[in-house]
């Protein structure tokens, strides 16, 4: 199970609006709203992993307040901010400020996929927490040939913008932090995952998001386009 | 006219009328036994299971500083809470030691059908409303048990009186039940302060007040199931 998860992840680079978004060409303007956007995308996944707990036994509960503590609250003993104001802070090397993320509306067709994932992670929990944690795994150096969709997007506005990795504060911390967050799915199905049925739940969830996540990400690839 | 102070006054007045209920009442008047009282621990585990459900839930569909503040709260209840050196789970399961429970009766325990219905209602308000109904709606019952707004305690403090008076078990060693009689003081003042921030307008309340109203009701058919049950057991 664990390989074909692996492998769906390594996949969705390969789809056609990955590609499209991947093979965008960054101008500052763009960057703006990639940035914006993504800050959205950050909020609907505390929203995604709250349902996500909601419904997970006592143990992976547990699991997953850790979790979001580096995601909402940040790791203050070692100086790290939460990954929203993370977000925020990084939009400054691309001419934002706090107030442009704050006065620009969700992308619709972002709307909808948010929309969706919440509706993936009010389902069984199983199959709920596959879909949050997918996307984590899609982001892990560790799993991806090629690198994380964080690492490439990184890469990108190094290219484009000539902005280095180090000062893209929220892609490198997800570039290192998602590596450590994937083996979450890992740590729940050796305990739950002793059934059949319960294998394809994890399966079925993960299969899901991910095409909410194509579909996403096709949308930031038109966005992105239509801009200068 | 204070919006909010207002709103508190109700929500006060709720939760004071709840001890005044049939089910209330007649939950509180069951005499306990040493079985009855093993009973209701084990299902106060439950119950205790099915608030972190909830607040999960609730976590969900909050704005995010609101979902911080959940966060901070959950601490206590579900990792760590410094007043007992434990989360709130394993300090239920340590209380049982007291009455002769062991960790795996908790494991094995059974929710009776009537709790069951209580516990999905619960769960719906939490993940189908408003988010400032389910907020409410889980706050409520930490409101409910906060002995500073209840005249003549909360309800953990009540319980733990009866099995002292009735089991001779000093409210002290039901660690779990006097942590509670703090710790939900502590709880619902903090959730309390969102209402000052979030609850602008007459809208605003009715979504709190929906969700205070049908948590109390699902609260009073909770209680009046477990007096059900424990009157049962000889």
């Amino acid at each position: 199970m664990w390989d074909e998860l692996v492998r769906l992840c390594n996949e969705q680079f390969a789809s056609p609006p990955f590609r499209r978004l991947l093979n965008t060409k960054f101008t500052q303007e763009r960057a703006q709203h990639y940035s914006i956007q993504m800050a959205y995308y950050v909020q609907n996944r505390r929203d995604c992993w709250g349902y996500v707990q909601g419904s997970a036994p006592l143990d992976i509960k547990q699991v997953i307040w850790r979790h979001e503590e580096d995601e909402l609250i940040g790791r203050k003993a070692q100086g790290k901010v939460d990954h929203i104001t993370l977000a925020v802070k990084e939009g400054e090397v691309f001419g934002l400020s706090a107030a442009a993320f704050e006065r620009t509306a969700r992308l619709e067709g972002g709307e909808v996929c948010f929309s969706a994932w919440i509706r993936l992670s009010q389902r069984a929990w199983l199959e709920a927490i596959a879909a949050s944690a997918i996307l984590e795994m899609r982001n892990s150096g560790e799993l991806i040939q090629g690198g994380s969709l964080s690492r490439r997007i990184g890469a990108i506005f190094a290219r484009d913008l000539g902005i280095p990795m180090k000062k893209q504060i929220n892609n490198a911390e997800h570039v290192v932090m998602d590596v450590e967050h994937a083996q979450m799915l890992m740590q729940v199905a050796r305990k739950y995952a002793t059934a059949e049925s319960a294998r394809q739940a994890i399966l079925d969830g993960a299969k899901e998001s991910l095409m909410i996540d194509r579909v996403y990400r096709g949308h930031l690839a038109d966005m992105l386009e239509a801009l200068n | 006219m204070n919006l909010v102070k207002d709103l508190c006054a109700t929500l006060d007045q709720m939760v004071n009328d709840q001890f005044e209920s049939v089910e209330f009442k007649n939950f509180l008047a069951v005499p306990l036994t040493l079985e009855r009282g093993r009973f209701y621990v084990v299902q106060n585990a439950l119950y205790t299971s099915n608030r972190r459900d909830c607040w999960g839930y609730v976590q969900g569909g909050a704005p995010l500083d609101v979902k911080r503040v959940i966060w901070e709260h959950e601490s206590d209840e579900l990792i760590n809470d410094p007043r007992a050196g434990m989360d709130h789970y394993t300090l239920t399961v340590k209380q049982g030691e007291v009455i002769g429970l062991k960790p795996e009766d908790f494991e094995t325990a059974e929710v009776p059908a009537m709790v069951q219905a209580c516990f999905h209602a619960w769960h719906h308000i939490a993940m189908r409303n408003h988010w400032l109904t389910a907020y409410t709606a889980s706050h409520m019952l930490e409101r409910r048990n906060n002995g500073k707004i209840v005249k003549g305690g909360g309800m953990s403090y009540r319980v733990g009186k009866k099995f002292e008076n009735e089991l001779g078990i000093n409210l002290k060693r039901m660690i779990s039940l006097d942590v509670h009689v703090v710790a939900d003081m502590e709880h619902s003042e903090n959730i309390s302060e969102m209402f000052e921030r979030y609850v602008k307008t007459p809208a605003d309340c009715e979504r709190v007040l929906h969700g205070a109203r049908d948590s109390m009701a699902i609260d009073r058919a909770y209680r009046g199931a477990l007096g059900y049950y424990m009157e049962q057991i000889e």
